[in-house]
């Protein structure tokens, strides 16, 4: 089937780069080539005693963790207001939500970073934390919107008549409607942030340094497969993830509503 | 319940992330400098023998030239680092602003030591030297390249790459040719417009550039001599050129001490022990950058290489060195004319 | 209902004080060799109405556009797949494909790319690299992934019961999709295309690589007035004015499409 034909190609298209990195990362010379030239592990040594790597590892675990838990409440208000708030100016809030993904990176990494000057909070980690969690947000909002769209009121309604209070009607028919709207959106999230280094290498310092910005330093000095390496332990540990969710969860159940 | 733990974990998480402040060492040294290969090395060769000396440790700020002074900029008068590495004429920037402390030379006899060229002001002092020059791949580009004019040749159209962040090199170049200078710059336009259909790409990192030599994508570049021998020490063949119409445009890298510090001592401690003969010879050896203490051991192998200056003539003879004032104030008109005229398809 | 929008509100907030905090810099002079700014002046937006920031700005809306649309033909039929497959096992494989992409990060992503359209890998018919057809591929690339988990959390909402009533009706499959699938998709596809249009108009890493300095997007632009030439007034016109124009463009396209919305 014709179907059939194109995902084939369109799933192969989406993998070459991910083929070529792991290739990449056993090349055993300080050279990116494809495809490489013998087998070496040494680049995951690197990797993984790497001091940088280990510590920004942990800044990321805190700053993607906090802003994550800040924007999927936020995000899933918000797209509740959007979809039954009867709002007066819902294109434009619209837009005005997805504005920072529009913001060049740059900009906004200034722009993050005078402010935090001003406020004295050049050496927390808070303005990080507050970046991110807007730069999240807009995937976290357009996600469960699309889950909020779908929503039945006469599910919530019938819910409520039986005598649920509106917070038990929400956790208990709601927010599990919305399932794969937040599972999408908390996936956006977690990527989003765990990738963000542009706004993120203006605000943070050694200390506070994430790990996509310490990738980004590293890659920008050194022109060896170290970071292929560390990209091809993210994909590793990702397969390893979502096989266990599939296995204990049935990711599609959660994911997709049928 | 599982929610329960959920919510317990995500709370303990932001708490954690909001509540309680990163770690920091004990009144460390703090030093601004570029990553990579620049900061190992600063680490290795003058950090740890500071640290032996004075008992002070040191930690570093790694980043680009620019997003390092954005941020020395905003934290003005309260400095997050104490000593700063930057190219000299972006000091200028940093200058400008009030940003740097007046060098006491009295804590800094190595001074003594050092090519005249590399006191660029009372507030920053050379560290090391280089060259921007051409760089090629003989066994991928069949000819001889020996000068500038070289680089208008059609037989290198699209093959040449160049720093897209600071065209200052080749523009000066250029107007050198028409009898000009960095400062009337104007006179080299019609020269820097023949080279449009000359250049494959620009590259924006120090990676990127080697990435484009390796590959064989950029075989012909206006690149920075440090990282050319860098890839001679990986087994990539490149031929650095010691131009015979112009030389090459020097750079100095330079170091000074942020206003406001609490470690003055330190940092002017820091900076005479990185301009002593012993420390300058290990640096030289380590990055492949030119000494600015005359007296520095230059290995044989090096000697009389681009970028690599061992005596007061060779500083004047053998690298152009332009007016830092003049290239500060004109890099942005630069840029913006380069983008428009050159850049643009 | 409405107070539901107060902490997105809040988020926002501070996010446009940060901007603030550059913009308020546009107003002010630029001296060049200094980072002392002048006094109160317009000069900078007059300046960046030049035609090589307008034409950044032109060039990233239709790249942007470009990229959208070939985003969502390549995304559909993978999302479709992903949401209407019976077998757990196409579905995992699927899943686990289109999530790896995004965990091998933008920079290492367009590395991958640089070899492969670099004619280290593949010789290419026509030069792929530095030029604005190798940027799309990175981009359209980039925003895959992101289209098809939107695309198939909304098709996975749609009742089979309507496309298995259409087709008993006497539909032929091309009509049941056009008909009832996609017409019932559309707040997926909505959703899915502006955030990869919004995501795209702000590509940095993709034209700053792939583009080898030759094309210039508004976030490359950006990068080069306000570091490398240090000109935070300049830079802070050009954002502001790249800021307007896509966010009139983008509410525009949501009135236009929420209108269409059943």
């Amino acid at each position: 089937m014709i179907l059939r034909a194109a995902v084939v190609a369109l799933v192969a298209f989406m993998t070459l780069p991910t083929v070529v990195v792991i290739a990449v990362s056993f090349n055993p010379t300080a050279i990116l080539s494809f495809p490489p030239a013998g087998f070496s592990l040494r680049w995951y040594e690197n990797v993984l005693t790497y001091p940088q790597f280990q510590r920004a590892a942990v800044n990321s675990v805190v700053v993607t963790g906090g802003a994550v838990a800040l924007a999927l409440p936020v995000g899933t208000l918000a797209a509740l207001a959007l979809e039954r708030g009867r709002l007066r100016g819902r294109s434009l809030w619209a837009a005005v939500l997805l504005s920072p993904l529009v913001v060049p990176g740059v900009a906004a990494g200034l722009g993050f970073l005078i402010l935090a000057a001003a406020l004295g909070l050049l050496r927390s980690r808070s303005v990080l934390i507050a970046a991110h969690v807007a730069l999240v947000l807009p995937f976290v909002v357009r996600s469960v919107w699309v889950s909020v769209r779908n929503l039945d009121p006469a599910l919530e309604r019938a819910a409520a008549s039986l005598g649920a209070t509106p917070w038990r009607t929400f956790r208990r028919v709601t927010l599990p409607l919305l399932r794969p709207g937040l599972f999408a959106g908390l996936l956006f999230a977690v990527v989003v942030s765990l990738n963000e280094f542009v706004v993120s290498l203006f605000i943070s310092n050694r200390v506070t340094e994430i790990l996509p910005v310490a990738m980004f330093t590293y890659v920008v000095n050194y022109t060896d497969p170290t970071i292929a390496a560390l990209s091809s332990l993210f994909i590793l540990a990702t397969f390893l993830v979502v096989w266990l969710a599939d296995r204990y969860l049935d990711l599609g159940r959660v994911f997709l509503q049928h | 319940m599982r929610s329960g733990i959920v919510v317990t974990v995500v709370g303990a998480l932001l708490a954690v992330s909001l509540l309680v402040p990163p770690a920091r060492a004990q009144n460390p040294l703090v030093v601004s400098v570029w990553g990579g290969n620049w900061k190992d090395t600063v680490e290795k060769v003058v950090g740890k023998a500071f640290t032996a000396k004075t008992g002070i440790p040191v930690e570093y700020e790694v980043g680009g030239t620019i997003d390092r002074l954005a941020k020395a900029r905003v934290a003005k008068g309260n400095p997050l680092v104490d000593l700063n590495f930057t190219t000299t004429h972006v000091a200028r920037l940093y200058i400008s602003d009030g940003l740097y402390e007046k060098l006491d030379m009295a804590k800094l006899p190595n001074t003594k030591e050092i090519a005249r060229e590399a006191l660029r002001s009372d507030f920053h002092v050379g560290s090391w030297a280089y060259v921007y020059t051409i760089v090629y791949r003989p066994d991928l580009v069949k000819e001889d390249i020996t000068k500038w004019a070289d680089l208008w040749k059609p037989s290198l159209k699209g093959k040449i790459a160049m720093p897209d962040f600071d065209p200052s090199h080749i523009i000066t170049i250029a107007a050198l040719m028409e009898g000009g200078n960095e400062v009337n710059w104007q006179k080299g336009e019609g020269r820097l417009k023949q080279l449009k259909d000359s250049v494959a790409a620009f590259y924006s990192t120090d990676a990127q550039s080697q990435d484009l030599m390796k590959t064989g994508q950029g075989p012909v570049q206006v690149m920075l001599s440090v990282n050319a021998y860098h890839l001679q020490e990986q087994g990539v063949p490149v031929k650095v050129v010691q131009p015979t119409d112009f030389p090459g445009v020097v750079g100095i890298d330079t170091m000074a001490i942020m206003a406001g510090t609490k470690k003055a001592e330190a940092a002017h401690q820091f900076i005479n022990l990185a301009l002593s003969k012993e420390i300058q010879t290990e640096l030289v050896k380590a990055l492949r950058a030119g000494p600015v203490n005359l007296g520095a051991t230059v290995p044989a192998s090096l000697r009389g290489q681009p970028g690599i200056f061992v005596s007061a003539a060779e500083w004047t003879e053998r690298g152009y060195i332009m007016n830092d004032e003049a290239r500060a104030k004109n890099l942005p008109a630069w840029r913006e004319w380069f983008t428009a005229n050159i850049v643009k398809k | 209902m409405k107070l539901l929008l107060l902490p997105a509100a809040a988020v926002l907030a501070v996010f446009a004080a940060a901007l603030a905090s550059l913009f308020r810099w546009s107003l002010l002079e630029f001296i060049p060799g200094s980072l002392q700014a002048g006094s109160l002046t317009l000069a900078n937006f007059r300046a960046v109405l030049a035609a090589q920031y307008l034409g950044a700005i032109r060039d990233t809306v239709v790249l942007s556009a470009l990229t959208t649309v070939c985003t969502l033909l390549g995304a559909y039929p993978v999302a479709y797949v992903l949401a209407r497959t019976p077998s757990r096992r196409v579905r995992s494989a699927l899943l686990v494909l289109t999530l790896a992409p995004f965990f091998t990060g933008a920079i290492v992503r367009t590395y991958a790319w640089v070899l492969v359209l670099g004619n280290t890998v593949v010789t290419w018919p026509v030069p792929m690299l530095f030029t604005e057809r190798g940027v799309l591929v990175g981009l359209v690339h980039f925003s895959m992934p992101t289209m098809i988990l939107i695309l198939a959390a909304a098709i996975s909402h749609i009742d089979p019961v309507y496309e298995r009533a259409a087709a008993s009706l006497g539909a032929s499959p091309a009509r049941v999709f056009r008909r009832v699938t996609l017409p019932l998709s559309l707040p997926g596809i909505v959703s899915g295309a502006l955030i990869v249009f919004a995501w795209t108009l702000s590509a940095f890493p993709t034209p700053e690589l792939l583009g080898g300095g030759k094309v210039k997007m508004i976030a490359n632009v950006v990068k080069d007035l306000g570091l490398d030439s240090f000109n935070w007034p300049g830079a802070a016109a050009f954002a502001m004015l790249a800021l307007a124009l896509t966010l009139a463009l983008l509410t525009a396209v949501g009135r236009v499409s929420a209108g269409r919305t059943p």
